[in-house]
Formats: C-alpha cells, structure tokens, sequence
C-alpha cells in the first residue's frame, strides 16, 4: 500500500515540475520577454511587459510592439537587439495607428509565426515585402487613374519635358548638384492627395520669362498644349504608392468594374470587391491552385484562369501578361477598405465618398478600360470564350457604320435585360456625361463613322410570316429558336429592338460582320443558300413582330 | 477591580487569537488530526465530500490490477476537464464567427489561456478512453453481476453521457473540423430516414429528420444547433453526468464496495508487515460496526475486519494517485500537442473527408455501409445488449478475478483474435471487391439496410457468443466470447475509419496518398 503513497508523491511532484516548466514558459522563454530584456537605453533597462499600441477609432489593439519595442510610442530610443529598430519615418506614426492598420497580420498575437499571420488558418496574414503598400488601400483611394497606357504616356511626358530637373517624384529627380544647387523645385510624390495649385503653368512661365539665370532660366521650357493634361493625370496620381496606382491603372484596363463593385461602383454580377482583399485563404479551395497556399498565389492563379480555381465562375478569362496579374493581385490585396471614423477618414477617401469623386479619370478610354474591356475586350474586338456566351465586338468598322448614336447610347443605358450586359444607367454605373464619354470613345476605337442613312427608323414592310420560316432554317442556328439567344447574341431582346433603326438590321444581315462568325448572308456559303435583300427584310419583319405591340 | 478584569479579558482574547488556526482545522475535521482508527473513521463519514467512501476498504480493492484505477480515472479527468471548462466558459462566447473568435483569443491572447484549452481537451479525450476500459474491467471482473446489476446499469447511462459531452463540445469551436464532425453526426441521427424512405413513410413517419430536427433547431448547422450544443454542453449533460456520478458512487459503497473474489482473502498474502501499512489501532471504545447496516454479502459482515485497512489515508493516498497520473497525462499531452483549431467554418465548402470525432469513426465506417444500421440499428443493439448483461449472467464462478468465469482468459484470447480479424477480413473483401450495391445497382436499399458488412459482422459475433454458451455451458462465457469481439471491432473499424479512410471515405493505406487537397 505504500506504493499508492509513492505514485500519489511521484505524480505530484511530475505536475508541479511541468507546472513549473509551463510557467516558466510563459514569464520568462517567451519571444517577447527575450528580446525585451535586451532592450536599453540611456537609462538603463527597460521595463519587460507587454506593450501594445491601442487606437479605438482604427479597431487596433497592436502587441507587436511587444517584440518591436522601438517602435512603441515614447520608445523610440529603445536599442540592444536587432530587432530594436525604430520605424523609418513614415506620415502614419506607428504609435498612433498601430502597425496592422498598413501591415496586416494578428495584432493581438504575442508570438512571432501568429502575430506575422504565418500560421495555418489564420485568415489575414502580414503583407509580404512585394505588397507592403497594398495596406494603403485599408483607408486611402487613389483618385483619377487613368487607364494603362494614358498613365504611362503621363509618366513618360514627365520625364521628357525634364520635371525631374528641379522635382522630386516617388524618390526620383531633383538631385543635389554640387555648388549648384539642386532640388529646387518642391517634392510632387504626394500632390496628389494633399492637392497643388491648378494655375501652377502660367505662374512657372512667369517665373521663368523673370528669371536672368539658374534653373528657371536654363531648365524650364514652354510644354505643348497636349501635354499640359498629361502633367495633370500625373500630378493627380501622385499618392506616394507609385507602385498602388500603376496597379489600380491596369485595374481601370480590365473591365473588372463591368461586373465587380469597388466601394459602389460597378456591375452587379460578381461579387463586391471593396474588402477583397480580406478574403480569407481558409476559406477558398485550393485544389487547382498550384504553389503556396497564399491567397496572393490564389489571386494570381485566379486571375490566369477564374473557373479552374473556382468551379462554375463565369468570370471570362483575361489575357494578362505575368506583371498585370501581378498587378491586379496587389490591386485586389489592396481592396481592404475599412469603415472609418471621421476622425481617420482620409482626405481621398471624404472625395470619393462624400463628393462623389471618381477613382478612375473619366475619359473614355479609361471608362472604356473599367467597365467595358473585361468582356468586349480592350480594343473592343469581342471575345468569344469556351463554355460562355459570346461577347460582340462593339468596335467592328462593320457595325459602327451602320449603328447609329443612339443604338450605341440605349445599349450602355438599359444594356440587355436578361443577359449578361448591364444597364449604365443606373445609380451606381455611369452617370449621364460619362455615357456620352463612353459612346464617343467606342467610336474612335472602331475610327468609323456612321454612314449616311436617310430612310425613317421604320420603313421594311415584308410579311413576317416568310422571315420566321428563313429565319428557322437561315439565323436559328446561332442566334437560338424564336431568337431567344445561343451562341450569337438574343435578338428578341426589347432594348435592341427598340433602339436598332431596320436599316441597321438589315444591314447587319447583308453584310454580316467581318471577323466574327456572322457572315454576310447576301453571299451563299458551303453550308446555306445566300439570301435575298427581300428575304432579309422578311427576316427583320419577323424580329420586328417578336416586339410586341410596341414599333 | 475594574483593571484586572480587563487585563484578563486581554489574555484571553490574545490566547484566541492565537489558537484560531488549530480551532478553524479542528472546527474544520471536528475530529482532530485522523491519527486513530477511530478518528480516520469520523474523518471520512464526518465530511460530505468523503463519505461516499466506506471508512475502511478492503485491501483487495487497493491492489493495482483490481481496478487500475479507471474509474477514478474518469473523475479525474471529468474534474479537470470542469475547471478547465469553467475557465474557458468566461471568455468563450456561443455565437457563429464570434465563437471562432473567441477561441482565436483564448488559444493566442489570453494568459495561459492555450494550455487551459488544450487540458479541457486532453481530458475529455481521456475520460472517453477510461471510462470505456473502466467498462471493459468492471465488465472482465464480472463485477455487473448481484448486487451490482443496477450500477452496471448507470454506468451505461455514464457511458452515454460521456460521450453526448464529448460530442456537444466538438461543435463549439466553430471551425471547419466541428461544423462537418456534427453535420456526420447530425445526419447519423437521420439514419432512420434510410428505412423510412425505402418504405415510402418519410412523408408521414419520419423519426429520422426528426431527430436531427432536435439536435439541431433548424434543417443545417448553425446558431439554434450552436447555442444548443453550449447549453447541452455546459449545463444539461455535466448535471445529469454529475448526478449520475454521485449515484454510482454511493451504490458502490451500498453495494459493498469493490467487487472481488470470494476468496480474496485466502488469496491476499498475509498481513503486510506493521511497518510497511503501519494500522493506528486505539482501544476501541465500542465496536464499530458501520457495514453490519450494508445489506448482502458485503465486505465486513460476519468476517471481522482483518483484510480491511482505514480509507484514511491509504485509499484516499490511491486516488488522489491516480488523480495527480490523470493530470499528469493531460498536462504533457497539453504541453506537447495543441487542440486543433482549423478555419472558420463555412457551410459552402465541406470538409473532405469530414470525419465525425474518432469515437464515432467505427460507426461512421458502419454508416458508410448503411445509415441506419451503422447510425442507429447496431448501436442499439449493442447497448441493449450491454445492460441485459447482468440480468442474463446469473452465473457466480470468477467473479471478481479478470477474465473470471467458464472459458476464462484461453476464451478471451480466442475471442480477441477473431474479434479482430472477422472485420478486417470483411473490410479487406468489401474494399477489394466491392458489396451489393456494385454487383447490383439496381437493389432495393431495405436489402442493403439488412445485408451489409456491419450486419454480418455483428451476425458472426452473436453467433460465435452462442456457439460459446453451447460449448461452455454457460452464458458468462456468451457473454466474455462477445464483449470482447464487440470491443476488437469497435478498435479495428475505429482504426479504419481514422486511419484509412480519405475523401469521399475511400480507402488509403496513409494520408500522404490523397488526391491533392
């Protein structure tokens, strides 16, 4: 009996000796104890304890001060460790706004593999090195990007006129010159949000025409007229996230707002992408995702090929090159909008939300590239896709000739009910001017004009009856049985019916549309008979009679 | 006069104050320091929390291999997985995606807060275990049998309860791996719709759908079944389990405290020397006679009190041992592995395999072959079969002896052997070849239900017991015969189930060899 004594002695004094060990662990082996005890300044030691940075208004309870202790308020100063290092100066103070506001990551963890995020189902890890200023987008928009390639024509317009001389922009220009000066002009990286003095050319003229020597003498010249809205775009997308807008600028490129949201504005067709980038990575699949299980590699993958990582996705793929999807990836990783107090709402963000500013500049290439270019294509040659309807392609020089303004304008407004092309008009699409915007631009991307159509809106008169029964055999095939739709475009639908003049349709049926697969019908094909101009004419009196009542 | 008084008064008030810590200990045992046989007795029935013991215990019960202690075992790991769950329950909170986080909080931000969550479930992990090898030893021993048939009775109905709180806390959490072990769960408990709906009923009779109705609060896992499930978990289950507790306890001491041979005491060698269980002995005022009340054949009637040794301390020195292993085991297992916390559940993305919590695997593999047997039929069966054991077994032979009885332990090492190998024979047939529904697509579903691998299993079994009860002559060899082939079944379809099955339940020699996930 005397062995129950001994077991009883033998496991109490076991579980007091891992107690020990467990508290041991926990107030003296910790990460953040270890380092802590390094910590020195002139002094002395510092106090070892769990410090954090808390700010209500952000949502940030940030321990990861507790490691990165020179970095908390007050202890700048703080050295001994590597790790001891204040934060490089930055317009955000960490000790105010925390660090997972920009950096993402589990504030609340008090061990380096949860606290940088790099544990198994955590859903918001750190952002890496390569996507660091994707944590702007948790507060800041950036206004007015312009499409690809105006913002690259900016940039290069920048650099040609030589504003780099005086200027210094994103950590380029301006340099220092010996005995001469140098970086006489102000640093432009952040104009863009803090704003600039629109009359800023004529008052450099000025100075210039003054001047007797030195920069504004020998380094200003006079800047074409159709450069001066370039130095604008560019002047405007200065946030100090170069690396952001270039992103948001292949973003506008794509046609992602055609079906995706970004704080209210886009389609309604997939799903609202203001806080994408919080998208959790344990909670999509990665079973056709090649590589890390990351979501920046899932986006990436996502974007080469939408419905193979995610089954049934009806998002058309895009022909991307490796940096654009770069790009679009660090772009969604930076749809993270927080909901804000007005205390950290930020001057961007107060534009675009309360005074209706655009994200994106409002020509039309650029309302082209946001809305329009995902599916019509960039250049607006249509797309068709494996296992997806067929997108026209709106800048064929066969349609344009034929299409009048107001087709063109009805289809953006009131789009194609009951397919995929959305109505513009609408509270969040397009607002009037930038319809007119988009119409004209589609125009240019065909360079054709309408040709000259003096007959009345109406004017065929053929018996419907022989155009169902040539329409059966001639149109059905593509176009669907009673012209419901199938592979080519539904031609019952009440918008086209409404706005196409019948000599666009006829027309369209004569001469079909070179480079897609409607042929010109007056011209036989190994497959079917030609057509008849009266044949064709019965064809669009049966469509005209699928209306309804209404002419 | 009056100085005087008051310098007394003084003394004495001193002298209180002095003696206030003895008074408050002897106020406290009343008996004094348990130093006598008679004051360790007045120790034990004097206090409420000990005197569900007997005040002396046979030594027969305190030797290891009588119980092992896995009874005590099962209450210890019950006592530390109760404060460890009252600790969890202050930052804990019962609603979808706050739960989720609030484990985020208590695993990484709360002080100690990862251990306490990973002992909560180490222990409820190991009071499965024990409390179903306490079910094997008291079942080996025969210890079901007069006059303890009801206890054996109870302990079922613990078994049951054991496994409902280990099964209501798998939820909890709210991730991944708990919303998909309870949707298995909440579906086994539809397994009766399989019949249901082969006989065209479900429309009119469905107790299935109705089941899983009552689990759950709603047609699919969510905030009713959550809520449910913490109520359940924190309230409902730990009073009946801790009421049910209290009565196994007292029965035992009623019943006369451990089972044991009839010949203990000839078999127990002769008395341990003074010094080894030094016994206080004190010239006894009156004799005491506390057992002669216990009705039956109980420790000390009629039989002195010569294999008896006070409970104080030497019974208490055995428990609060296997108390302290108990902790001990839970500790280093906390210390060395964490409680699984996958992602946030999502009803859109199921878990495959989604396996039920490893004490259901044998049945979810049953259930892979059909529902309702699996789920409910052969669950039932067996338990029906469990507490009918001590009213069929009105046999005396080897009670109290392991593996005691006609048969013996050759039996049992037979049993085991074929217990063992039937299913994997089975399993290894139905995964190569396929069962009825590959030979024929067409087979009415009630044809599966009756004919399927767990049926057959469970028909060899039953005859195996009865060709037993024939040869033996006797039902407590019936009863050994299919105890144990119960038990090696339930361990092979368990290993099946945990470690070879992969998505879709196919089968897979390891993990590795999963389709990429």
């Amino acid at each position: 009996m005397k062995k129950n004594k001994y077991l009883l002695l033998f496991a109490s004094l076991s579980v007091l000796a891992l107690l020990t060990g467990a508290a041991i662990q926990e107030n003296f082996l910790k990460d953040w104890r270890r380092i802590q005890v390094q910590g020195q300044t002139d002094d002395g030691p510092i106090a070892v304890q769990l410090r954090q940075v808390v700010n209500n208004n952000l949502g940030v309870a940030d321990r990861c001060v507790s490691c990165h202790v020179s970095m908390a308020p007050g202890e700048q100063s703080v050295r001994g460790a590597p790790l001891l290092v204040a934060h490089k100066p930055v317009v955000h103070d960490p000790a105010d706004y925390g660090c997972t506001v920009c950096h993402g990551g589990q504030g609340q963890a008090t061990e380096k593999l949860d606290a940088h995020g790099d544990v198994h189902f955590w859903p918001e890890p750190m952002l890496d090195k390569a996507t660091l200023y994707a944590g702007c987008g948790t507060c800041h928009v950036a206004l007015h990007v312009p499409e690809q390639s105006r913002l690259q024509k900016a940039s290069l317009a920048f650099e040609r006129l030589d504003c780099y001389a005086c200027h210094r922009v994103d950590g380029k220009g301006g340099t220092l010159r010996p005995d001469q000066g140098g970086m006489e002009g102000p640093n432009l990286s952040r104009v863009g949000a803090t704003a600039f003095d629109s009359e800023w050319y004529p008052k450099h003229l000025a100075k210039s025409a003054a001047a007797t020597a030195g920069p504004w003498k020998t380094a200003f010249r006079t800047i074409a007229a159709e450069d001066l809205p370039l130095l604008g775009d560019f002047l405007q997308t200065r946030v100090a996230a170069s690396q952001l807008v270039a992103a948001k600028s292949t973003f506008f490129s794509s046609g992602c707002l055609g079906c995706h949201k970004v704080s209210g504005v886009g389609g309604d067709a997939g799903p609202d992408l203001t806080k994408a980038g919080f998208k959790d990575p344990g909670l999509v699949s990665f079973e056709h995702v090649p590589g890390d299980g990351s979501i920046k590699n899932w986006m990436a993958e996502h974007f080469r090929a939408p419905a193979s990582v995610v089954a049934g996705s009806l998002m058309p793929p895009a022909p991307l090159s490796d940096k654009e999807i770069d790009q679009l990836t660090f772009f969604t990783l930076s749809l993270r909008r927080k909901d804000l107090g007005d205390l950290y709402l930020p001057k961007d963000r107060i534009r675009a939300v309360k005074f209706g500013e655009r994200e994106f500049a409002t020509d039309g290439a650029t309302l082209y590239g946001a809305f329009c270019a995902g599916c019509h294509g960039r250049d607006g040659q249509g797309r068709r896709l494996p296992g997806l309807v067929s997108f026209p392609s709106i800048a064929n020089p066969d349609y344009l000739a034929i299409a009048p303004d107001a087709l063109l304008a009805k289809t953006v407004e009131l789009g194609r009910p009951g397919r995929r092309m959305p109505g513009w008009l609408k509270p969040d699409g397009l607002r009037a001017e930038e319809m007119k915007t988009v119409v004209a631009y589609i125009r240019t991307l065909g360079a054709t004009e309408m040709e000259e159509d003096p007959k009345p809106a109406r004017w065929v008169t053929a018996a419907p009856i022989a155009g169902k029964r040539i329409f059966a055999s001639a149109c059905a095939g593509c176009h669907g049985p009673d012209a419901k739709g199938a592979e080519g475009p539904a031609l019952n639908n009440p918008v086209l019916l409404d706005a196409a003049t019948d000599t666009f349709l006829v027309e369209t049926v004569a001469r079909g549309r070179k480079g897609t697969a409607m042929a010109s019908f007056l011209e036989p094909s190994p497959v079917r008979s030609a057509l008849t101009r009266a044949d064709i004419e019965s064809v669009v009196a049966y469509l005209r009679s699928l209306q309804g009542g209404k002419s | 006069m009056v100085p005087t008084e008051e310098k007394d008064a003084l003394r004495e008030f001193a002298a209180s104050l002095k003696s206030v810590p003895t008074r408050v200990l002897e106020t406290a045992f009343r008996t004094g320091t348990p130093n006598t046989d008679r004051s360790r007795s007045t120790f034990v029935f004097g206090n409420v929390f000990l005197h569900l013991h007997s005040v002396r215990t046979h030594r027969w019960s305190l030797r290891w291999t009588t119980t092992m202690g896995l009874g005590i075992m099962s209450v210890s790991a019950f006592l530390i997985a109760l404060v460890t769950g009252v600790l969890l329950m202050f930052y804990y909170k019962p609603y979808p995606e706050a739960a989720y986080q609030s484990i985020k909080d208590i695993h990484f931000v709360v002080p100690t807060g990862r251990l306490i969550r990973n002992l909560h479930r180490w222990s409820a992990n190991i009071m499965v275990i024990a409390v179903i090898l306490h079910m094997a030893r008291a079942f080996y021993t025969a210890a079901y049998r007069r006059p303890r048939e009801y206890n054996w009775l109870i302990g079922i109905g613990l078994l049951v309860v054991t496994l409902g709180l280990s099964f209501t806390g798998y939820l909890l959490p709210w991730d991944q791996l708990a919303y998909w072990a309870i949707t298995i769960g909440a579906n086994i408990a539809q397994s009766p719709r399989e019949v249901t709906d082969a006989l065209n009923l479900t429309d009119y009779f469905d107790p299935g759908g109705m089941q899983r109705l009552l689990l759950l609060g709603s047609d699919q896992v969510g905030a009713e079944a959550l809520i449910r499930f913490h109520l359940l978990h924190v309230m409902i289950l730990p009073l009946a389990i801790a009421a049910l507790m209290g009565v196994h306890f007292w029965r035992i001491r009623k019943d006369g405290g451990m089972v044991r041979p009839a010949d203990a005491d000839a078999l127990l060698t002769a008395r341990p020397a003074e010094s080894v269980t030094p016994v206080f002995n004190e010239a006894p005022v009156k004799t005491y006679q506390l057992a002669a009340i216990v009705r039956g054949r109980s420790a000390a009637v009629g039989r002195g009190q010569e294999n008896t040794v006070p409970s104080m301390p030497h019974l208490f020195y055995a428990e609060l041992g296997v108390l302290m292993v108990t902790l001990l085991a839970c500790l280093a297992l906390s210390l060395y592995s964490d409680a699984p916390l996958k992602e946030l559940a999502n009803p859109s993305i199921p878990e495959n395999p989604a396996k039920a919590p490893w004490y259901f695997l044998g049945l979810q593999e049953m259930v892979s072959f059909s529902a309702f047997m699996g789920g409910v039929g052969i669950p039932a069966i067996v338990l029906i079969g469990l507490a009918l054991i001590p009213y069929l077994d009105r046999e005396t032979e080897g009670t109290g002896k392991w593996f005691g009885g006609p048969g013996g332990w050759p039996l049992v090492r037979f049993s085991a052997l074929l217990g063992l190998g039937v299913p994997i024979i089975l399993e290894a047939a139905v995964i190569r070849f396929g069962w009825l529904r590959e030979w024929f697509p067409h087979i009415p579903q009630l044809i599966i239900t009756a004919i399927n691998p767990g049926t057959i299993l469970t028909l060899i079994y039953a005859l195996f017991s009865m060709w037993c009860i024939r040869r033996y002559q006797s039902t407590r060899a019936g009863a050994l015969a299919l105890f144990t082939c119960f038990l090696a079944g339930f361990i092979v379809l368990t290993i099946i189930g945990t470690y070879f099955r992969g998505p879709n339940w196919v089968f897979y020699w390891s993990p590795s060899d999963w389709p990429k996930h």
